[in-house]
């Protein structure tokens, strides 16, 4: 048998040839990195370009150097930064958007958390999206929980907390219902098993994947309401912290901290980084996918 | 981790043996025992002498200097102007990896070379990114160090292919790291077999350690921050897709391994490493690697290609 080239993780994408990348666009990537923990990868610097001149497009600014200044200036830097990740985020999420991220999940986390849990009376997991946008994120969570019920979460209930900001998502999540943009990486398997065709040639999620969520509206400045989401074991909160500034993120993975049980694991989009905003966090790497741990009370590393 | 005496000499043993191996270019241990020497008695003449000696390592070895990965700005045209550009130490490692690429047949093996070599220049590589960060610590014999960790393997393909690929098996069954799939299959590792195999090729002491401790640093003596960069560096790459071609079933926490307490006692500045970012970084680098390996070892790479897997 030999060891094939198979590799399910980080596969890196064919770079994209044509015309050089403008130098300041690395620094454009380090001003965004350094303010919102986003590292937009050299393969997917034109991303960052193209976003870029849609921003100078609607600005009237010539050239990237121009753009830069503006992003380095004091006075305007916090405001435009938030417009430019828009840019950047836009249209980003769909379904299983990010496998490494799942695969984490359901080959080293759940059998760990099982474990860890098995003397508990209760049998039960509390994940939270934070951030949830339009539903992707919470129900791919659910469809993933669900394939593990009868195996490692015989016997379990699975709680999930989607919340977001903005009514209006919250709303759409609820109908559960995703066209082909939002389905684009979701296999047939999943796309029979969990979903039910509706009109326009749309799919709509089944009952009793809908029935491991509980969706509400919360913002996650709201001290006192943070302060009641007790008793988490995951937390994933992608491409949301990038909008806040350097004391509300801090303030926010404080928060998350807190509101996870000791063992307990925080996720952040694929490219992004707490920027050392938390020591208590533990940085931990699974193939392909890096997440935050808040260390159980055993392992005495606190 | 050590085998008990009839195993460690039945490993010297086949090691032996492997003398009659094919595709050991002429220039690879005079080249080995080059590196060994002190920097300041490594004539440039007798680097330039070495590599026109075999035309094919010549031009991999000006291929090689081209990749991203050794930041050459315009591909050398001499090897003489490539070793100036670049600098001996550079040049040494550049020739290095040419001729290690050579070592192991490209096909019927149980380990398949294209992913072996992708985990050995990536680990390399790490190493050098990995010790740019520490004031102090020498980038090119941490890129050697890098590169030569998992000789053994090459070791267990060449001399023990049958017990190993039952080893390969069992780890890519279990998705558990190929080390501990060979302690339990074979009851011996590519540490040990590696480790026969760089004495026998006489190779520093320093990359001796490295070799037989990257798995447990804490039987490293004389060596360790050295072995503690290799460990961490080799996880770190399996965990971003330059690993084994399988799923490693793996929580890595390098900040809290203990061979990050080793490098933390040696060199301060570590807190100020940014392990995300430098994540990130890597995962750039890896279509480079791809690239640079299938330059290696051309079209008969076996394997795939990126994208394709």
């Amino acid at each position: 048998m030999t060891i094939a080239a198979q590799t399910a993780v980080a596969k890196p994408l064919p770079i994209k040839t044509g015309q050089p990348i403008d130098p300041t666009f690395r620094q454009i990537r380090d001003l965004v990195y350094k303010v919102s923990g986003i590292f937009q990868l050299e393969e997917k610097l034109y991303l960052l370009a193209d976003g870029c001149g849609r921003r100078m497009k609607q600005l009237g600014v010539r050239t990237p150097r121009e753009y830069c200044d503006l992003l380095s200036g004091h006075s305007s830097r916090e405001a435009e930064l938030r417009q430019l990740l828009n840019e950047l985020t836009i249209g980003e999420t769909c379904l299983f958007r990010s496998q490494p991220q799942l695969d984490a999940l359901r080959k080293v986390i759940l059998p760990e958390l099982v474990q860890e849990k098995a003397k508990q009376v209760l049998k039960r997991l509390r994940i939270w999206s934070a951030g949830c946008s339009t539903g992707e994120e919470p129900y791919t969570l659910a469809m993933n929980m669900l394939e593990e019920s009868e195996g490692l979460l015989k016997g379990w209930t699975v709680e999930i907390l989607a919340t977001d900001l903005n009514d209006r998502s919250v709303e759409t999540a609820k109908t559960g219902i995703y066209g082909d943009y939002a389905l684009r990486v979701t296999t047939d398997h999943f796309k029979r098993k969990y979903f039910s065709p509706v009109e326009g040639n749309k799919l709509e999620v089944r009952p009793e994947v809908r029935k491991l969520i509980n969706f509400s509206r919360l913002n996650l400045q709201d001290t006192s309401k943070m302060l009641f989401m007790k008793g988490m074991d995951l937390i994933f909160c992608c491409n949301v912290l990038i909008y806040f500034d350097g004391p509300s993120k801090s303030k926010v993975v404080d928060h998350f901290f807190s509101n996870l049980n000791f063992g307990g694991y925080f996720f952040l989009g694929t490219s992004e980084s707490l920027l050392k905003l938390n020591d208590k966090f533990h940085l931990v790497h699974f193939p392909g996918a890096i997440a935050y741990w808040k260390p159980s009370l055993k392992s005495g590393k606190l | 981790m050590t085998p008990c005496a009839s195993i460690d000499a039945k490993i010297r043993k086949q090691v032996e043996q492997i003398e009659t191996t094919p595709a050991i270019p002429a220039v690879f241990l005079p080249l080995l025992k080059l590196l060994n020497a002190p920097p300041e008695q490594v004539r440039l003449e007798e680097v330039v002498k070495l590599v026109s000696y075999d035309n094919t390592i010549a031009v991999q070895c000006l291929r090689v200097a081209s990749s991203p990965l050794f930041g050459l700005p315009k591909s050398p045209e001499s090897i003489r102007g490539a070793v100036i550009s670049l600098g001996l130490r550079r040049v040494e490692t550049i020739l290095l990896t040419c001729c290690l690429g050579q070592v192991l047949p490209a096909k019927g093996l149980s380990l398949d070379p294209t992913v072996f070599w992708r985990h050995s220049l990536g680990c390399a590589m790490v190493c050098r990114k990995f010790s740019e960060k520490l004031p102090g610590a020498d980038g090119e014999k941490a890129y050697m160090a890098g590169l030569m960790h998992d000789v053994g393997f090459l070791v267990n393909g060449l001399a023990f292919d049958k017990p190993f690929a039952r080893a390969i098996e069992h780890a890519v069954k279990e998705q558990i790291p190929l080390v501990e799939a060979e302690s339990a299959t074979m009851g011996f590792t590519h540490c040990e077999t590696g480790r026969a195999l760089a004495e026998k090729w006489r190779l520093g002491e320093d990359i001796i350690e490295v070799i037989a401790h990257h798995h447990a640093i804490e039987q490293s003596e004389k060596a360790q921050p050295l072995v503690a960069l290799v460990h961490l560096s080799d996880l770190l790459c399996r965990m971003r897709g330059l690993g084994y071609g399988y799923y490693e079933r793996q929580k890595v926490d390098l900040a809290h391994d203990p061979a990050w307490a080793v490098l933390q006692k040696k060199y301060r500045d570590l807190e100020g490493v940014d392990l995300e970012r430098f994540t990130f970084e890597l995962d750039e680098a890896v279509a480079n690697i791809y690239e640079l390996v299938s330059t290696i070892f051309g079209s008969n790479a076996g394997g795939s290609t990126p994208g394709q897997n």
